[in-house]
């Protein structure tokens, strides 16, 4: 009995310490550290939970290359950088749409404007002349390497292949710009959508089909710098397919409701269990903060996007996750009824529920897994939840509520009262606590 | 004991009824599409004080220039309003028609309702730069506002710091303070403030309508849409299909698949018969619809399964019948605690939650019923019309042969 009663404590601690680190976090010592669901760095926050702008592009061209878009998010990626949206997502979406994400962005349309245009890539003098475009570039690639002659450091650099009319244009302006090395006006300045990428100074006239930029540049800045330089432009114009934009007045009044649901939702489901099967429902709602627990961890840890959609996910999968546990409970009971004792009628419940558990699960999943795959925007979010919600809840129901059950006939715990049994109503013959 | 199965042809009559209701309605009502497949603005303004959805009608279709409004919905203190696009425009020109059809509603509805006036606390952005007014008030409340602020930091504001009740006001503070910054409220005594601020977290419209959502979808977007659900839809039941044809012997199969069919089938016919608007939240509820609304035909499947292991002399109706009846208890309460959690959603959440919630309650409802009512009886009848075929052609058989010797 002793022995039970240790373990079944050391698994409420463990769950109690799950739960918390679901919650809070786990901070040790600054080495071992990841958020809990409510630190701010833990969960993201979908767009219709904090508010923001989503935009999606539609490229207006007849099936676009996969290089051309990846060329296309890049470009749109980089442009949401120089106007300090860092955290705005871009991804792809099908096979010609790309999905803008910008938090708290209201005013649409500008958005829609200055992201939709098609970029600029050009090259000009200090007095603002331009000296030739991104068309005149037929190839930019980052390298790393021995720049300059005498300097012994590697550093990565851009080079750039000019088109015959690009090497014309550029060996007239290099040699005027060189010219003015006296007044420190001898640089290139690199410009994408009106924004210096990077200003090269320029020595002495370059005639070459290929010339070199050099500059303080990480391996990823340089890579980016030149498939920005490379693009120059859109391949193709973008025009708005979609445009949603949420208040975050509303994302918040939704976020806090559906919170408050759950939160509701998850009592009521444990109250619902604790009445009907008692000690069972106990164990199974033990077992429902486990899975609680490791969802919250599982979402903060891997910084999940969260959406609206995805909390109802969540919520529904609580009340699906005893789903399991009442199978099994039922079988329990019925066992019971047949006169097992309490040790193998538990052994016997979960053994031959076992196969219904699986095979409600999985059609389930298979619903969820698709709409995790082919969904767009929110309902992705919500197969994701929905697909773990049920994974989790299914192991949990299983394994924890059995180790849990275990522990309680370990202990001696043979009321069948506490089993869910009513003695008035059962024939009295068939009802032997039997011997554990 | 009840005896379900007995009573069958009751139950196959209402859904057969149901569900040829509900292809009629399907073909020719169709669904109300939502602009998530039609295409089109939707624009959601929070509105402070009485309005009613008729007098917005009114506001928006004036403002539209000869087109309507397709729909202007009220939910609470938020109105939707949907506008459709007219035929044959260019991309180019629907985004300008888009961005001004808001422009224009927002102004009609601004001049009847007032500009937004908001505390300056609001997290919008635009609608900070409109309340110089309201941060004005602000300021000459800040002495009231210092003592509730204090209230609303302890509701749980993070940002919100008593130092300072004026800045704090004015940068930091949250929605959380909108209460406080409500001149009634903060004359009042902090006890109402509080109230406020646990009733209602957005309550910082003071006056006014504020733009607080906007959709804009093109046709085309919609078409796609449209298409990538009805993809999703197929390869969920067909992957349901394999798998339970894998797990079960064929006429179980069969039999999940058709309740899952019939489920599927009344909740689209109800979407369709009561023209409630159908968008891209609902088809995420029916494929969950789809995957769960099975999982109690399929305990019965797999107890039929077992019962039909350990019985020789029951017939298949006697084997349905008790199986149904040993699963009741667990069916009821799979569905009811799947239904306290997806109801508490419905109940609780915002309006586009709730458009999510509902089908999937409504669905969970088919399925139980199916399960229980439709599933076992024709399972029973499947495997019973079987048996008596069987019988018959052994009969005709040997009555053929008997024939054959006769001759």
């Amino acid at each position: 009995m002793s022995r039970s009663l240790v373990k079944f404590a050391a698994i409420i601690v463990v769950i109690a310490a799950l739960l918390y680190v679901g919650l809070f976090g786990l901070d040790f010592t600054n080495t071992v550290r990841f958020p809990g669901i409510t630190d701010s760095d833990g969960i993201t926050q979908g767009l219709d939970l904090k508010g923001g702008t989503v935009i999606v592009f539609k490229a207006q061209t007849d099936s676009p290359s996969e290089d051309d878009m990846d060329t296309a998010v890049n470009m749109l990626r980089q442009r949401l950088d120089f106007q300090g949206y860092t955290e705005a997502s871009v991804t792809q979406q099908g096979s010609d749409k790309i999905r803008v994400e910008l938090p708290d962005v209201q005013d649409s349309e500008q958005a829609v404007d200055t992201l939709g245009a098609t970029a600029q890539l050009e090259f000009q003098d200090a007095a603002g002349n331009i000296i030739m475009s991104g068309s005149d570039v037929s190839d930019a690639r980052a390298e790393y390497g021995q720049t300059e002659q005498g300097v012994s450091q590697n550093s990565y650099y851009i080079t750039l292949e000019l088109t015959d009319e690009g090497r014309q244009k550029f060996a007239a302006a290099t040699a005027e710009v060189a010219a003015q090395a006296s007044q420190g006006t001898n640089y290139i300045a690199i410009m994408m959508d009106g924004q210096v990428l990077t200003a090269p100074s320029v020595r002495e006239q370059i005639d070459s089909d290929t010339c070199v930029i050099t500059g303080d540049f990480t391996a990823e800045e340089a890579n980016s710098l030149a498939a920005n330089i490379k693009s120059g432009q859109l391949p193709f114009t973008l025009q708005p397919d979609e445009v949603r934009v949420v208040s975050a007045t509303l994302g918040e009044e939704a976020l806090s409701q559906a919170i408050l649901a759950g939160v509701i939702g998850m009592i009521l489901v444990m109250l619902f269990m604790l009445v009907i099967y008692r000690l069972l429902g106990l164990m199974a709602d033990i077992a429902l903060l486990f899975y609680i627990s490791v969802t919250f961890i599982i979402l903060s840890v891997f910084h999940v996007n969260l959406t609206l959609p995805g909390i109802a996910g969540i919520i529904l999968a609580i009340g699906m996750a005893v789903d399991a546990n009442v199978v099994i409970f039922e079988r329990i009971k019925e066992e019971l009824k047949l006169g097992k004792t309490v040790r193998s009628a538990v052994e016997a419940g979960f053994h031959r529920a076992l196969a219904a558990v699986i095979d409600s699960n999985v059609t389930t999943i298979i619903s969820a897994a698709i709409l995790w795959w082919l969904g767009t925007g929110t309902i992705k979010g919500f197969g994701m939840t929905l697909l773990l919600g049920v994974v989790i809840s299914m192991i949990s129901a299983i394994f924890v509520t059995r180790l849990l059950l275990r522990q309680m006939i370990g202990m001696n715990v043979k009321n069948l009262w506490l089993y869910g049994i009513n003695k008035k109503k059962e024939n009295g013959e068939s009802l032997k606590g039997g011997e554990a | 004991m009840v005896n379900i199965v007995k009573h069958k042809w009751v139950f196959f009559t209402i859904s057969i009824v149901l569900s040829v209701i509900s292809i009629i309605s399907l073909i020719f009502r169709g669904f109300n599409l939502d602009t998530d497949f039609a295409g089109g603005i939707a624009l959601t303004y929070e509105i402070a004080g009485d309005f009613t959805t008729a007098d917005v009608e009114q506001i928006v279709n004036g403002s539209l220039d000869g087109r309507t409004a397709s729909s202007v919905q009220k939910s609470g203190n938020e109105v939707i309003i949907k506008i459709g696009y007219e035929n044959g425009l260019t991309d180019e020109e629907r985004n300008t028609y888009s961005n001004e059809t808001r422009d224009a509603v927002t102004q009609a509805l601004e001049a009847q309702y007032g500009a937004p006036v908001t505390d300056a606390a609001s997290t919008d952005a635009t609608a900070t730069e409109t309340t110089d007014t309201a941060a004005a008030t602000d300021a000459t409340t800040a002495d009231t506002a210092d003592a509730t602020t204090e209230d609303a930091a302890t509701a749980d504001t993070a940002e919100a710091t008593t130092e300072d009740a004026a800045t704090a006001d004015t940068t930091e503070a949250t929605t959380e303070d909108a209460a406080a910054a409500d001149t009634d409220a903060a004359a009042t005594t902090d006890e109402t403030a509080a109230t406020d601020t646990t009733a209602d977290a957005s309550a910082d419209l003071l006056s006014g309508a504020r733009l607080k959502s906007m959709d804009v979808i093109s046709p085309s977007s919609g078409q796609e849409l449209a298409r990538s659900a009805l993809w999703m839809s197929l390869l969920a039941c067909a992957g349901i299909l394999i798998y339970v044809t894998i797990r079960f012997e064929f006429t179980s199969g069969c039999v999940a698949i058709i309740a899952l069919v019939h489920d599927v089938l009344l909740l689209l016919g109800l979407y369709s018969l009561l023209q409630w608007s159908v968008n891209i939240n609902f088809i995420a509820a029916v494929l969950t619809v789809l995957g769960y609304s099975i999982n109690n035909t399929i305990v019965i499947m797999d107890r039929i399964r077992e019962n039909t292991r350990h019985s020789r002399k029951e017939t298949y109706a006697e084997i349905a019948n008790t199986s149904i009846l040993q699963t009741m208890t667990r069916s009821i309460n799979t569905t009811v605690t799947t239904l306290l959690t997806i109801g508490m959603v419905y109940i609780l959440g915002v309006q586009s939650i709730q458009a999510f919630a509902l089908p999937i309650i409504i669905g969970i409802v088919f399925g139980f019923y199916s399960s229980v009512f439709i599933s076992g009886p024709l399972w029973a009848t499947w495997r019973d019309s079987a048996v008596t075929a069987k019988r018959n052609n052994a009969a005709a058989n040997s009555k053929n042969a008997k024939g054959g010797k006769k001759k």
